[in-house]
This record gives C-alpha cells, structure tokens and sequence, in this order.
C-alpha cells in the first residue's frame, strides 16, 4: 500500500465519518449570514449530534424491529458507501470494490430503511416525506446513471477510481460531454442532498417536508444516526462531484487540495443557491431533472459528434 | 408487454403455489423459447434485432413497474412485476445480441449471463412472493391491499421472508435480485460506451430505464411492505390473524434463503452461464463478481460488512432507555382508519405522470339544502394497453365477425350456391391462365 493510497484513506473515514457534519453547519451559517442573521455556529451540527448522543431514546406505538433496525441500516450502508469514494484518484481496497453502481445501490438502500420505517409508525407527515423522496428518487437515479454513462466514456469504466482518473486527463476541459455531466450532476447534487429548491431541510413545517419527514418520529442516538446519515450524504455527493467532474491535476497533494477546495466551494454555491432561490413546487421537481436527461443526451451526442474516444 | 395482457388476470384467479409455478417457469418457457430461436437457430439475427428486443424489454420493465404500483390488489401487483423482471431479462437478452454484432464477444457473454441469472432470481423471489400471499390469503382471507396491515407482529415468519423477498425483488443490496440487476445495469452502461453512435444511445436510454425502473421497484416494495406488514391491522381478521403451518413457513424459508446464497455467492454461478452464452467466454470463479470494466461487486464482504456493522450500530443505540409514546397523530390516539391507503401513497408520482396514466376520478357530492350529506368518490388507474389498444381491436374483431356472420345462413341450398359460384370463379381463374 502506498503512501498515497494511506492517507485517501485516513480522509475517506476522517472527512466522511467526522468532517461530514460541518458541510452542513457551514451551509446553515453562511446562509444565515447571507440572510443578515448571525446564524448558529459552524460547530452546532456536532453539538446537536452530542447532545442527542446522550438522550434516551422513544419508541412510538406501534412498531416493529424495522422500526429499531432502520437508522441502523441507513447510517451503516451510508458507511460503506463512503468507504467506496475515491479521495484524490486514490483509495485503499477495503475488500469492497470502488463500483459506482454498488455506490447507488447502498444509497438506494438506505432510503428503503428510513421510508419503511415512516410506515413502520402510521405517521401520516412521515409517509407524505417518504412518498415524495420515492417518487423524486425514480427521476435522480435514472440521471445520475445517465451523468456514469458520460463520465465513464473516456475510459470505459464504472470504477469510480479509473473515473476518477480521466478527470485527470487535460483533454476533458474541451469536451462538452463533460461539462454536461457537471451540469447534470448539480441537478442530482441538490436533489439527492435536499436542498432548495428541491427541498428545503430548515423548514418546521411538517406538510411541506421531504427528506426530515420520516425522521420525525425518531429520538435519541437513532435519530441521531439519521441526522448523520443526511450530513454524510453532502459528503459523498460533493466528493464524488470534485473527484469525478471538476478536472483534476494528476500529482496527489494537488488533487487532495484540489478535493477540499471544492467541497468548500460547493458548499458556498449551496448556501448561496437556498438564499436566492425559493422552493419550488414537488410536481416540478422531475421536469428539472427532466431538463438534465436531456442535458446528458446532448452531451452523449457532443462526444460522437467530437468524433468520439 | 404488449401481448401480457392476459397475465395480471390471470395470477389473482390461480391459487398460490400455481402463480409461484407459473411466474418461476410457465412465463420463463417464453423466455427458453426466444433464447432458442435468437441465439441457436437464426444466429447471429443481426442488430435490428438485438435494439428491438431491448426496446421491448425496455419497455415491459417500465411499464410493468409503473402499473404494478398502481395496482391494489396483492397477486394482480405482483403479477404486473412479472412483466417488469421479464422486461429486465429481455434487456439484457437483446444487450447480448447487440455486444455480439458490435463485436464484443465478452460483455456479450456477460450480458447473457445476467439475463439468465435474473430469470433465475425472478423464479426465487416471485415464488416467494406469491407463496407469502398465499399465507397472507390463508390467514386473513382477501388480498385488497387497503384491507390488511400489522401482519408482521401476528405472522412473523411468513412476513419476514415476504420482506426478505420484497427487498430482493427491489434490487436491494446485498440480495439475489441487486447482483442481477448490477450485472444487467453494467453491461448496457457498457453498450453505452460503444463507439457506434446509435448503439450508444439505445444502451444509454436502457440504462436510464432500467435505472427509472429499480428506482420504481423499490417505491413499490416499500407500499406492499407498509400496507401488508407494518402498521395497524386495517380490518379484524388481520387482528387475529394465525401463522400458517409448517410445510408452508418451511417452504418460504427455503426460498428465502436462496435469495439470500445467490445474493451473497453469485461468482459461482456466473461463469457457468456466461459459458453458455454466444462466444462461450470463461469469467473465472469467486464469490463476488469481478469484471475488468466496473469496480467490482464483492458480495460476499459487502453483506458480511453490512450485517456486522448494523448490528454493532443497533448495539449501541438499544443501551440506551427508551420510553414508550404513541405515534403523533396531532394529539389523537393513531387509529387504523387514519393511516395511509395504497392510492394515497403513490399519489405524488400519478401526479407527476398525468398525462401519462390518465387516471380517471369521480367525486360526487350529495348536498341538501347547502349541508353536504354524503360524498362518493372513485378514482382508477385504467390500464392503456387495454382501453386504447385490446379494447378497440376487440370491438373491431367482433363487429368484422358480425358482418362475416351474414355470410352464414344455415341454409344448405346457399351453401350449395357459394361452392358452385367458387368453381365458376376457380375455373374462369383457370381459362385466363391466372392459376397456370
């Protein structure tokens, strides 16, 4: 094992497993500043973390082990999933492969969890949220495997690590397949994360909740694993954005310094995007998506029309 | 689709261990049937063949997935997933023509592989499905899904590996039907990465679909799973509801079980029918699957990875105390008519797919003297293939039959007449030399 392949993985569980809350918190704390507030601190989604660390647990009526075993699953295939992210074109074997296709499966597995749980209480609002992710969810998977299609031509493959490594190659600043694949991978950053305006993860109000609706219901260290679950989730999307999409240099302390640059700029790009925009209708969602199948489709027509690989 | 009209009406009708046979080899037959004449006899057909099959089975998964979630009534659901899963085997069936034509002999083979594997898988799981339906109808009696709920607590066995096979026909890691269904997803991204434009897109387009379709799947596994398991029991029958006997619980353990080793060991199977494929490419043997091309799915560790940790996560969290409290309701105690129905819960995507659906709904309002007295309100979800294609073409045969019927008198005399004016006619025919 290099060096290199060490230290991407020392990120992959230091960044992902402790330095996912605060992408939430500099997005919250931004926003407010950008609002005129002064905002909680950067820190807080690790206080709130604690503090429900520490606090019994409620069990509604009725329920049953699917109840008990869902944030557990969601927290535990969000692991797994982070163990598969490449950190700089490099990342350690950890037995379970670097697929992109196995990535989305864990994901889609763990939205399976926290949805069956919303049945598992009867909670009318944590099925509402829970429908709704499905449904948004059938749109952003068919995309997210169009926007693979596009960044896996150059070197024909689904390893997010040789993915990784045609970021690296110069030629991708001059093809509009790729910069169709960024576009469309915005599109699916802020679906898959829930925020505005797909969904808006600071609102109280039940009706109008996607993502925290089946949450609901939940206390204590389960809720905590979920709340965690949701930060890792800005995690694995924006590192798979800078690592897939924004061209990289080929040394890897450039790479390394390239990836936190830009989990922080698209952290700014996500604050700043929630302040001016509103939150826009549910039924409207897919035909944003929509937008970026076609977006993709153009960009598969761009790559034959540029004569190919 | 579009010849599986017959098969949602059928499934409800038969009884359970019927619909298991049939969904796990009566609809495979068909398959046996195409594989025979695509890969034997007219090989190689050529790459119109290969687009069409994957549009088709494009197509089916698609629409069979979608009309699965609009459906209401357990077995009539679980058949229109038939349809789906024979659309996803048929992708890859016509990925593997089409890797052939374009002159990749290994992802031909492999594509080949995961179509077999996923008839395989479909057999397991939907044999399950519909034998837990057959324990649910025992117990309960009626498989209206807007009828059940809570059977989880009353029947534990038959609903853990209904649960079990729902999560698996979903395409949920890290059972049977995820490992096919990546390996089917792989080779038409694959087919997407063909340097022929055309080729491209269609393996671009499947690859949406399928991912559209997965994404459907697991939306309507999470309804069945809710309405039928969890929750409140929507009707008294189910409140007592009885664990079905042995034989039965043994048989769905079994199945249960399979899903699970061809989930976690699909290595070993793989190569044994990618050989049987066109090109007859060997793929070494291991647990997981390993093809140069992906990153690999190690089902094996991935599994083993995700029990352990959900257990040490489930560890932690129960040391703590947790009191009990009621579900919020806003402030009523939850009661079984509150919770949510089948339609209301795949309303958000009918909403969406309108134009598409066409569903239709009536809301009458029974008002006397400005006080509302009564409201009736129906709303379904007509099925297209049937009110614009099976529909009108039925209407058509019989009124052609009617017309034709005119011709048929009963009368021997006339018939007497249509023959000698047939041999006028033949041997006019003849004289001209129009019959040689």
């Amino acid at each position: 094992m290099t060096l290199a392949t060490l230290a991407a993985g020392v990120v992959q569980v230091v960044g992902g497993v402790l330095g996912a809350p605060a992408i939430v918190g500099l997005i919250q704390h931004l926003k407010a500043r950008l609002q005129g507030r002064r905002g909680p601190s950067v820190l807080q989604p690790y206080r709130e973390l604690r503090r429900l660390w520490g606090k019994s647990g409620v069990t509604p009526e009725p329920h049953t082990f699917i109840y008990t075993v869902a944030p557990a699953v969601a927290a535990a295939s969000t692991i797994l999933a982070l163990l598969l992210l490449p950190i700089g074109g490099h990342g350690p074997d950890w037995g379970l492969g670097h697929d992109a296709l196995v990535l989305i499966g864990l994901l889609a597995l763990a939205r399976f969890a926290i949805t069956l749980a919303a049945w598992d209480t009867t909670s009318g609002f944590a099925l509402m949220g829970g429908a709704r992710d499905l449904m948004f969810s059938v749109f952003v998977e068919g995309l997210l495997l169009l926007v693979l299609v596009l960044l896996a031509l150059p070197l024909h493959s689904t390893d997010l690590l040789s993915m990784s490594h045609a970021a690296t190659l110069p030629e991708v600043w001059s093809r509009p397949a790729h910069w169709a694949a960024a576009v469309a991978f915005c599109l699916v950053i802020v679906a898959e994360t829930g925020r505005q305006p797909v969904d808006n993860p600071d609102t109280h109000l039940e009706l109008t909740m996607v993502h925290e609706g089946p949450l609901l219901e939940y206390a204590g260290r389960e809720l905590a694993y979920l709340q965690w679950s949701a930060a890792a989730k800005h995690w694995i999307m924006l590192v798979l954005a800078c690592e897939l999409v924004i061209p990289n240099p080929v040394s890897f302390a450039a790479q390394v310094a390239v990836l936190g640059g830009g989990v922080l700029l698209l952290s700014v790009a996500l604050a700043v995007c929630e302040t001016v925009q509103a939150k826009m209708r549910v039924l409207r969602v897919p035909l944003l998506l929509g937008s970026g199948v076609a977006l993709c489709l153009l960009g598969l027509a761009s790559w034959f029309a540029g004569g190919g690989g | 689709m579009p010849l599986h009209s017959w098969l949602p009406r059928a499934h409800p009708l038969a009884p359970a261990h019927i619909s298991a046979l049939m969904s796990g080899v009566m609809i495979k037959l068909a398959l046996y049937g195409l594989v025979r004449v695509l890969f034997d006899w007219l090989a190689p057909p050529g790459l119109w063949v290969g687009i069409t099959l994957m549009a088709v089975g494009a197509l089916s998964c698609l629409g069979g997935v979608l009309y699965a979630l609009m459906q209401h009534e357990l077995k009539r659901l679980l058949a229109f997933h038939s349809i789906e899963n024979v659309g996803i085997v048929a992708l890859g069936l016509g990925a593997s023509l089409v890797f052939a034509d374009i002159g990749q002999p290994r992802w031909s083979a492999i594509a080949f592989a995961a179509a077999l594997l996923h008839a395989l898988n479909h057999a397991l799981f939907k044999g399950l499905l519909f034998l837990g339906a057959g324990a649910f109808a025992k117990a309960v009696g009626g498989l209206e899904l807007d009828r059940l709920g809570g059977l989880l607590r009353r029947m534990p066995w038959t609903g853990a590996t209904f649960a079990l096979g729902a999560m698996a026909i979903a395409g949920l890691p890290p059972l049977n039907g995820f490992a096919s269904e990546w390996l089917t997803l792989q080779s038409l991204l694959h087919l997407g990465l063909a340097s022929q434009m055309g080729v491209a897109f269609a393996g671009a387009l499947a690859t949406a679909a399928l991912a559209g379709t997965a994404a459907l799947a697991v939306y309507c596994f999470v309804k069945v799973i809710g309405l039928v398991l969890l929750g409140l029991p929507r009707r008294a029958e189910c409140a007592q509801a009885r664990e079905v006997p042995v034989g039965m619980r043994a048989s769905m353990v079994f199945l249960a079980a399979s899903c699970v080793a061809l989930g976690v060991l699909p290595g070993l199977l793989v190569p044994t029918l990618a050989a049987l494929g066109p090109g007859r490419v060997t793929l070494h043997e291991a647990a997981g699957l390993n093809i140069p091309g992906t990153g690999s799915l190690p089902t094996l560790v991935l599994a083993l990875a995700l029990v352990a940790l959900v257990g040490a996560l489930v560890r932690l969290a129960r040391s703590r105390r947790a009191a009990p409290a009621p579900t919020w309701t806003c402030g009523q105690p939850p009661a079984a008519g509150l919770q949510w129905t089948s339609a209301g819960f795949t309303k958000p995507l009918r909403l969406v797919l309108e134009a598409l659906l066409r569903p239709r709904r009536e809301l009458r309002v029974i008002a006397s003297s400005g006080v509302v007295e009564a409201l009736a309100y129906q709303a379904e979800v007509p099925h297209l293939f049937d009110t614009l294609l099976y529909g009108p073409v039925s209407r058509g045969a019989l009124r052609g039959a009617r017309i034709a019927r005119r011709v048929q008198s009963g009368s021997l005399r006339t018939y007497l007449i249509y023959l000698l004016a047939l041999l006028g006619v033949l041997l006019a025919l003849a004289r001209t030399g129009v019959l040689g």
